[in-house]
């Protein structure tokens, strides 16, 4: 397929108005770079390039597309443009805004508000290194999700689902502000009766029926992505991914391991939304908003002596098992 | 039943795209529709689509969720599309019919059985093997003993379509047992015109049909230059081992390879993933910088 990268512009070129500082990022879709408009202002600006259709040699502006990906480079600009259209609405501090869309050297920019901070991967990574029982704060944990479960209220309101919600794709700025990123498999899809869908999927974090070809996809499969990310939150390292779970859903062991660490509650709340049926999860963001923020007095329960030693047997067959996904979180969508 | 399909049309040099193709499923059957509707008489963009239109609604009346017998319901779907041609043209008062081509495939119970009427076709392809494609209904096809006499003749003329004077020639075959890992692919003259068989079928035997449908389509369209007929393809993975495979590119997960409803998607894609051109790509830039600033209009005015 491609030899190399495609080559990102270089500092100071200008686009669109705007002067290159630097690249931020480069993913499949193409390259984020920083960049200052004629007053200084800061910008992130996506570039559609990617990597696997078009080719870009150093100190070149324009990018050469392979001829016998043509179909496939035009249909990836489609879903471009999609994310620009499905961000250019929603208008809501825990979602990345797009600010303008223009056209250059033959492709297409979009410029969105630049974000100082990291992802939520950065920070569980970071976290769990700490090698404390509690990877994170459940009172962290619930503010976090109330503020990313208002904006994903407002996408859903809007007839959208993210569909690759997961702890790269939120970002938490140095102003402490929780915002989702990357609406590149976000589709409208909720005003179409399930028409089509995108496999487009990172393990761990997609819902069952985002593998499967014939089923319906809605508000509850963000909500199992938002289950599995509180998972993350908890554990330090993502969840089963779903066909795994299928075959042999070790959920609830793995849950039970954090009782009396995490209240009872939390711990619930993970599981439905993370069940591995559609119509058991929460239906709604809603739904679940009420039940998060429902925070009486944390119940803990201790683990019995039996579930102890259930636990520990278990711990030897997945010890093993665990070493092996430490290596492959980062950057988890695998390309 | 587990498969996954892509199709593709383009336009090609010409002034208009006369493919149509599409497919609807129930939980156990699926059905597979291309017609390439014919030049040289009027509105064959019509015939084609009448097809399309005619043998998908009979298929969702009659799969529940199984067709009784796959055969039999082509046999009848290709006759009533023919019917429903001719009388549109016989309403319209005009002069000559509307023609097309047309394949069909039904597979349920993992087995496939098909139709075909003209020369667009069926491949079937295994373990890197063409195991069978259907013969076009050209003279240059089909050995047929007497007509080899009257030469010269233009072999590549059809002897047969749907919404002709004469009631449309067709064969029917299968059932097939699938196997997995089996491809299955539907195409319009457009595309075996430009590639012989065995480049269609190395290609579609290296990779998933999400991969392979825009690869082909864009080399005969290299090959069919700047008067490249319509190439459309349909095809299928049965079973593809990779249901599980991890993520795909941006680009391969752009291509809807998962596109699945159960309804006919023609238009869909005719619409959609057809040519993106420099007026539609600035029409959509159009379009999403106007809604930037109507939410930003929103924003300042709720502050």
């Amino acid at each position: 397929m491609s030899k190399a990268k495609p080559s990102p512009l270089p500092p100071d070129t200008v686009i669109g108005g705007y002067r290159v500082v630097r690249k931020l990022s480069a993913g499949g879709f193409g390259v984020v770079y920083l960049g200052v408009d004629s007053e200084g202002q800061q910008f992130a600006i996506k570039e559609y390039l990617p990597s696997s259709l078009a080719s870009r040699a150093a100190g070149e502006l324009l990018p050469q597309v392979m001829p016998e990906k043509l179909s496939l480079y035009r249909l990836g600009l489609k879903s471009f443009f999609e994310e620009g259209r499905s961000l250019a609405q929603i208008s809501h501090s825990s979602v990345v805004s797009v600010l303008n869309f223009f056209r250059e050297n033959e492709t297409v920019y979009m410029v969105m508000n630049y974000l100082e901070g990291g992802t939520l991967q950065d920070f569980i990574m970071t976290a769990r290194d700490l090698k404390k029982p509690k990877v994170f704060r459940e009172s962290t944990i619930r503010s976090l999700f109330d503020e990313i479960l208002r904006g994903l209220r407002i996408v859903h309101q809007h007839k959208m689902l993210h569909l690759d919600i997961k702890p790269a794709n939120i970002f938490i700025t140095d102003d402490n502000r929780a915002v989702m990123i990357d609406f590149g498999a976000a589709r409208e899809v909720l005003s179409k009766e399930g028409n089509f869908i995108r496999p487009m999927y990172t393990p761990g974090f997609a819902a069952p029926e985002m593998y499967r070809r014939d089923s319906s996809m809605g508000p509850w499969t963000d909500i199992y992505a938002i289950g599995a990310c509180i998972y993350a939150c908890m554990q330090g390292y993502p969840p089963n991914d779903a066909p795994q779970r299928l075959e042999k859903d070790r959920l609830s062991l793995a849950l039970s391991r954090l009782r009396g660490v995490y209240s009872d509650n939390l711990i619930e709340v993970v599981e439905w939304c993370m069940s591995l049926d559609a119509l058991v999860r929460p239906q709604s963001v809603f739904a679940l908003q009420k039940e998060l923020s429902r925070e009486s007095a944390r119940r803990y329960t201790k683990l019995s002596v039996s579930e102890r030693v259930r636990l520990q047997f278990d711990n030897v067959v997945s010890d093993t098992k665990k070493t092996v996904r430490k290596v492959s979180i980062p950057g988890s969508r695998l390309k | 039943m587990k498969f996954s399909v892509f199709q593709l049309s383009r336009i090609g040099g010409r002034a208009m795209n006369e493919d149509r193709m599409g497919y609807c499923y129930t939980r156990e059957s699926g059905l597979f529709v291309l017609a390439d509707g014919m030049g040289g008489h009027p509105e064959g963009e019509v015939a084609a689509q009448i097809a399309l239109d005619t043998i998908s609604a009979l298929y969702q009346k009659q799969a529940e969720p199984l067709v009784v017998d796959p055969a039999q319901f082509l046999a009848d779907a290709v006759l009533a599309a023919h019917r429903r041609i001719v009388r549109y043209a016989s309403q319209k008062g005009m002069l000559d019919t509307p023609r097309t081509t047309l394949v069909a495939a039904v597979v349920q119970g993992a087995s496939v059985t098909w139709l075909h009427c003209g020369d667009s076709r069926l491949y079937l392809v295994r373990d890197g093997q063409l195991l069978l494609r259907t013969r076009d209904h050209s003279f240059l096809e089909q050995d047929r003993p007497g007509l080899s006499e009257i030469e010269p003749v233009n072999r590549n003329i059809l002897f047969t379509c749907l919404g002709s004077n004469s009631r449309p020639t067709f064969d029917i075959a299968g059932p097939i047992a699938l196997k997995q890992g089996d491809k299955l692919m539907l195409c319009s003259d457009g595309l075996w015109g430009s590639l012989d068989d065995a480049e269609i079928v190395r290609e579609l035997s290296t990779e998933s049909v999400s991969n392979s449908v825009p690869t082909l389509v864009d080399r005969a369209l290299l090959v069919g230059g700047k008067h490249s007929d319509n190439v459309t393809v349909l095809a299928m993975d049965w079973e593809s081992p990779d249901v599980f495979a991890s993520t795909r590119s941006i680009a391969a997960d752009s291509a809807m390879d998962g596109a699945f409803a159960p309804t006919l998607q023609a238009d869909f894609f005719n619409s959609q993933a057809d040519d993106l051109d420099e007026a539609m790509i600035e029409r959509s830039i159009a379009e999403i910088n106007a809604a930037i600033r109507r939410s930003a209009a929103k924003k300042s005015s709720a502050a």
